[in-house]
């Protein structure tokens, strides 16, 4: 598992260079929350047909900063940025709620204070 | 003016056995536009892994994630663990995980052939394979003590060890079902309402399969050569004779074949790993609490299950992700039923085998 920093600001141009759809394929989005309101998010590859290679591009950042999406990118990504968006309460460019969650679940059930 | 309606599919629905609801847009009898609502049974179970259960206990509780694939999350969480603990298992603990894994990976894709055997029509079929099923259900409570949601595998090792008396009623039933088997290939690969009305419907192309992220046989079918028993060195599938099962045209007849090729190979490998199962102990100490952060990938019968686990060296974790195949495969499916014929969507559906327990986990 290799761990590459980025951030909000650079992700688009990071992933938009890392990535190619018949390389790689594309794992997950995921949340993790770090406490004191801030998340560490996490954008997760694995290489075809070679051994044990995991790449997870990540970025630190608070919940009000609005997430931007990948699924300009890699079309697919648009189910793990609405799960985060139930998850976590974030803002992601695009995604909208109500993937897992009804409007009288608990909201965002994975922060830390929730 | 092109007229277009919505017509819903599911949650309840008598073709749709699990409570996934599709929404379609449909142009007289085409669908152009699909969307998915996949949250009726959503439990928060990552929630509960890290709020709720220590690290020990939270291998049971993955385990009832699925009742199809409960060894697979069980292992995944496990091998997790085992990772931020330092601990490696012997062999003889990797044989018997990787005969659960493959006696799972046989009887869900017995489930799903069931229920396209259904969808074609042919009841009579889908009472005759699930029959045939209950040969391996039978096998996993001999071994494991449960019918479904099996606590077998366990930090450090599995629960079970094998009996003469259990390694006799493998081979036997392993033995009758290798028959039964051989009789569905003919009947999937002849009968014209199992083969030629299959063929060419529902297509994923191999681009769009690459596009979309598709995994598992929906990958395989589509001739994406993707597995994780191949792109993974947690077990040693290479010595118990592991193939890759490839298909080229994507559709219905394509991911059934993908099935009935993969059961055979699993049967093949059961028999090996019975055969050949290593000498050393089925349960070892493996000390600490987790610390770090590990990443696992398990060829779940639908294709990838991925667990990612972090810990602080406390006995309760910080971070359970779940990410489960049929979630993973959505997209495809979606861009699968845009240009179908609406008649065809339950069909279509059956041979994606979508399990909505794994995705509302």
């Amino acid at each position: 598992m290799r761990k590459i920093e980025t951030t909000l600001t650079t992700l688009l141009s990071d992933i938009g260079a890392f990535y190619e759809a018949k390389k790689w394929h594309f794992l997950s989005v995921n949340g993790i929350d770090l406490g004191e309101g801030k998340i560490e998010l996490q954008w997760i590859f694995s290489q075809y047909g070679v051994k044990d290679e995991v790449v997870i591009y990540y970025a630190l950042s608070d919940y009000e900063t609005p997430v931007p999406s990948i699924v300009t990118l890699i079309p697919s990504a648009f189910m793990g940025e609405r799960e985060i968006v139930d998850m976590f309460g974030l803002k992601v460019e695009g995604a909208v709620s109500g993937l897992y969650l009804d409007e009288d679940s608990l909201p965002h059930p994975l922060r830390g204070e929730s | 003016m092109k007229k277009t309606i919505q017509i819903p599919l599911g949650s309840q629905h008598i073709s749709l056995l699990e409570p996934i609801r599709f929404k379609f847009e449909c142009e007289n009898e085409k669908i152009i536009g699909v969307d998915a609502d996949v949250g009726f049974v959503h439990r928060g179970v990552e929630l509960a892994c890290t709020r709720s259960f220590e690290f020990k206990q939270v291998g049971y509780v993955v385990a009832r994630v699925c009742g199809l694939c409960a060894i697979t999350h069980s292992l995944s969480y496990t091998l997790a663990v085992e990772k931020l603990l330092g601990y490696v298992a012997n062999d003889r603990i990797k044989y018997l995980r990787m005969l659960m894994v493959e006696l799972d990976r046989i009887h869900s894709h017995m489930l799903c052939l069931a229920h396209t055997a259904e969808n074609a029509g042919f009841e009579a079929l889908f009472m005759q394979i699930m029959g045939d099923r209950e040969l391996i259900m039978d096998v996993q409570e001999a071994i494991s003590g449960n019918r479904v949601q099996f606590d077998y595998i366990s930090i450090g090792g599995v629960n079970r060890d094998l009996t003469p008396e259990l390694v006799a009623l493998i081979h036997k039933n392993l033995g009758l079902l290798s028959n039964k088997i051989d009789t569905l290939i003919g009947m999937f690969d002849n009968n014209w309402s199992l083969s030629l009305k299959y063929k060419g419907v529902g297509v994923l192309s191999l681009e769009d399969a690459y596009i979309y992220n598709a995994l598992g046989p929906l990958a395989r079918a589509a001739g994406l050569a993707t597995d994780v028993r191949a792109e993974t060195s947690d077990f040693p599938y290479e010595d118990i004779g592991y193939k890759m099962i490839l298909e080229s045209s994507g559709d219905i007849h394509a991911r059934n074949f993908i099935r009935l090729r993969e059961i055979v190979n699993s049967i093949e490998m059961c028999q090996n790993i019975v055969n050949n199962l290593p000498v050393g102990e089925i349960q070892e100490k493996a000390k600490g609490k987790p610390s770090g952060e590990a990443v696992v990938r398990v060829e779940a019968p639908r294709g990838e299950l991925f667990y990612l686990v972090r810990g602080s060296g406390q006995n309760m974790l910080d971070r359970v992700r779940i990410k489960t195949p049929t979630f993973s495969a959505i997209p495809a499916m979606m861009e699968v039923f845009k240009g179908a014929e609406y008649a065809d969507a339950p069909a279509i559906l059956a041979s994606f085998d979508p399990c909505m327990s794994c995705t509302a986990k």
